[in-house]
């Protein structure tokens, strides 16, 4: 017998990083199918070559990590065998967060390749990058290319069904703050005539990923809650309690996809209960925060701004073990 | 009695069962010609071997006498010459001493009188004297279990068995149900306490049934993974906690496995010392897995022959699959904490080597405990296991497993924290 010898324990749940990512990117094919249903082929594109790109970026990072050109062909399946997924997550959040834009297609390559090759991998891949991937890269595509991020209509016209002039989130939020609502919550809720990214506009299809993810233990349930909670609550009272501008405010932008799919990245969040729960209100409380103060879009910067905060959060909460008895104050002397 | 629902503890994993042998009578294992009786199967200082090599002895003599007040007595579980008193190899990578008896025909027995009625100190000391420990794992001298620096109400009895593979309480606890009421009557006598419990998983229907017809307060279990830890049982039971840092009759209960209770009634009705116990051997990897009454000192492969033989084999694991030792090779003994051998094959156990932390927070979803075994082993794989203790929880972890079980990146959280516990304990002395 050749028996291995390893510490305890000797039997290991089936579940691995690999089955979590899966199940995010199915969570996520029901907001990539409806961002292709309203967008159109561009959209298609633009998630096919982020999600190539993402994964073409991790191959190449291997195979000149591992210098695979003198090793051979196991070191080549080696990397199949390690492949965990995450490339492919990040490249289709990157390409559900980014505007279908048929003319500027070498947008989401780049931010792609910027997102893996340097906020993943060059930290030492899964796992170890401080901000999230898919947010870096929005954000490296906002500040390179803020015309078409910021303002798509202007760069590649009319493209949802209804044949509407295109506006990002950020000025469908802008106008609905300033109590001029073009669109019932219904329309913002199904993102029927609602201009945005691909992968934000429709609610129906985030919620049914939200509800597949908590039905799979990938998220928990309460947190996405919380931060969509929270900003709706904190918009209706820095508008002096007007409770009118709850549900726009919940329901517009990309709130919905960065509460279920970025903010609860395991990776860049708290690694505590509690932790966690501060993470996301403060989350909310930031997002509507400055919404009122930019009037524009900012879950992504929120989102990436919090992600440098998780660090101290995981050092301000402390574990409090079972049968933790509280320590007695002692006497002023 | 009627069985009462416990309330399920915090945490914890569901784990599939594996218990193949759970309807199988326990079987005497065919005589051996050689057993190999370690001299510490107890927590506390080895036993002080009282024999010397080429001597006879007789089944059930005392070979070895406890030493220090935390410590327990070694009897001979064959009759035969002794050809050996010498250090061994334990199967787990270390040295032990042992002493070896070469079995012969005389088959003559030396136990103690039996005690009728007898009086607490007599519990007592019969229990000291037969060398009884706790046969649940840890090997707690029992007499001094049953003496507690303060006062105690509850005696529970501990039948949980939630390790997933090993049936040996099972199998007792089915067809030995009046000798554990009994040997538990007795346990209750010594500690001068009304109140026995006896705790038993869901997933034991009829032991359970068995033991509703007994005179014992049954508390049927939620089938959760560490549900027969100390501190988590005791919670169940009887919804106390057991303060952190502190022992378990803090909170005035004392915890005895069922086994122990068998061994108990045993010692004090016919006089005969711990020299067998029940063994399951289980896994994929042997081709007829068997509850096999051994004596102490079996060989590991006398109790592979007896089952049939090994099949594709790649882990032999002494104990339940989520605290066991993995062994080197098929030279481990049975002892007294011996609950059954593994043989797991490739397809049960774990061989992937672990990846990058994702930062999940499943090992502390599932931490009895309630601590952050993730933090615990970032620190710790830096080396500074002080930052370990204060961010992650160190000393009060259980050493269940439950992270390194449940980790999606398959990394060794509960190594890096015995690790840790390790290090600290070294720094301090």
């Amino acid at each position: 017998m050749n028996l291995v010898i390893s510490a305890a324990p000797h039997i290991r749940a089936p579940r691995t990083t690999k089955h979590i990512m899966l199940d995010v990117l199915v969570a996520l094919l029901p907001a990539a199918a409806a961002g292709i249903v309203y967008f159109g082929w561009a959209a298609a594109v633009t998630i096919v070559l982020a999600m190539a790109s993402a994964f073409v970026t991790e191959f190449c990072w291997y195979i000149v990590e591992h210098k695979i050109w003198k090793n051979g062909k196991e070191t080549f399946f080696a990397f199949f065998r390690t492949f965990d997924f995450t490339s492919l997550v990040t490249g289709l959040l990157l390409a559900l967060c980014s505007p279908a834009a048929e003319d500027a297609l070498y947008m989401p390559v780049l931010g792609a390749v910027f997102a893996v090759a340097v906020v993943k991998m060059l930290f030492g891949g899964t796992g170890k990058n401080i901000v999230n991937p898919a947010i870096a890269g929005r954000i490296f595509l906002f500040i390179s290319f803020s015309a078409m991020v910021a303002y798509p209509a202007a760069a590649f016209g009319p493209l949802s069904e209804n044949d509407l002039a295109l506006s990002t989130g950020a000025t469908q939020l802008g106008n609905l703050l300033n109590g001029d609502p073009t669109l019932s919550a219904l329309d913002l809720f199904l993102g029927t005539g609602v201009a945005g990214c691909i992968g934000e506009t429709c609610k129906l299809a985030l919620v049914v990923g939200y509800l597949y993810l908590c039905a799979r233990g990938v998220i928990k349930w309460y947190l996405p809650l919380l931060y969509i909670g929270v900003t709706g609550l904190f918009a209706v009272a820095l508008e002096a309690f007007d409770f009118a501008v709850f549900l726009p405010s919940v329901l517009s932008g990309g709130l919905f996809l960065g509460a279920i799919f970025m903010a609860t990245d395991y990776v860049t969040s708290p690694k505590s209960k509690l932790g966690n729960i501060i993470y996301f209100i403060a989350l909310g409380l930031l997002t509507a925060g400055l919404r009122k103060a930019t009037g524009i879009e900012v879950v992504s910067f929120c989102i990436l701004l919090m992600n440098f905060l998780v660090f101290l959060i995981d050092l301000a909460v402390k574990p409090r073990p079972f049968g933790y008895v509280r320590q007695k104050k002692e006497a002023k002397k | 009695m009627k069985a009462i629902k416990g309330k399920p503890f915090f945490r914890g994993v569901r784990l599939a069962g594996h218990k193949v042998t759970q309807h199988l009578k326990a079987e005497c294992l065919p005589p051996v010609a050689e057993v190999c009786i370690p001299l510490r199967q107890h927590l506390g200082a080895p036993a002080v071997p009282l024999v010397e090599k080429g001597r006879h002895v007789k089944k059930g003599e005392c070979i070895a006498a406890a030493q220090g007040s935390v410590s327990a007595n070694v009897h001979a579980s064959v009759a035969g010459a002794v050809v050996a008193v010498e250090d061994r190899p334990d199967g787990k990578g270390g040295m032990q001493p042992v002493v070896v008896i070469r079995a012969d025909d005389t088959q003559e027995t030396q136990y103690l009188a039996p005690l009728k009625d007898p009086s607490k100190e007599e519990i007592l000391e019969r229990i000291a004297a037969c060398g009884i420990v706790g046969m649940g794992g840890a090997g707690f001298p029992t007499h001094v279990k049953l003496r507690p620096p303060v006062k105690v109400d509850t005696l529970i009895i501990n039948g949980a068995e939630c390790e997933p593979y090993l049936t040996c309480d099972d199998v007792l606890m089915r067809f030995c149900r009046e000798e554990i009421v009994r040997g538990a009557s007795y346990m209750a006598k010594a500690l001068g306490v009304e109140n026995v419990t006896i705790a038993i998983e869901r997933n034991k229907p009829q032991a359970i049934a068995a033991f509703e017809e007994t005179s014992l307060r049954v508390v049927s279990l939620k089938k959760q993974y560490p549900m027969g830890a100390e501190k988590q049982l005791i919670y169940c039971c009887t919804g106390r906690k057991v303060p952190l840092g502190k022992l378990p009759a803090d909170a005035g209960v004392i915890v005895q496995n069922a086994a122990t209770a068998l061994a108990v009634c045993e010692a004090i009705e016919t006089g005969k010392p711990l020299i067998s116990r029940v063994v399951t051997l289980t896994g994929a990897g042997v081709k007829q897995p068997k509850n096999l009454v051994c004596p102490i000192g079996a060989p590991l492969s006398a109790l592979i022959a007896a089952c049939g033989g090994e099949q594709n084999a790649v882990k032999l694991v002494a104990a339940g699959p989520m605290t066991g030792t993995a062994l080197t090779g098929t030279d481990a003994v049975v002892t007294k904490t011996t609950g059954g051998f593994l043989l797991l094959t490739d397809r049960e156990t774990n061989t992937d080597p672990p990846t990058n932390c994702i930062n999940c927070g499943r090992c502390a979803d599932v931490c009895p405990m309630k601590l952050m075994p993730m933090q615990t082993e970032f620190y710790a794989n830096a080396g500074e296991y002080e930052n370990a203790a204060k961010y992650g929880g160190v000393q009060s972890c259980i050493e269940c497993g439950a992270c390194s079980y449940i980790c999606p990146a398959r990394r060794p959280l509960a190594q890096a924290i015995k690790t840790a516990k390790e290090q600290l304990r070294r720094k301090k002395a």
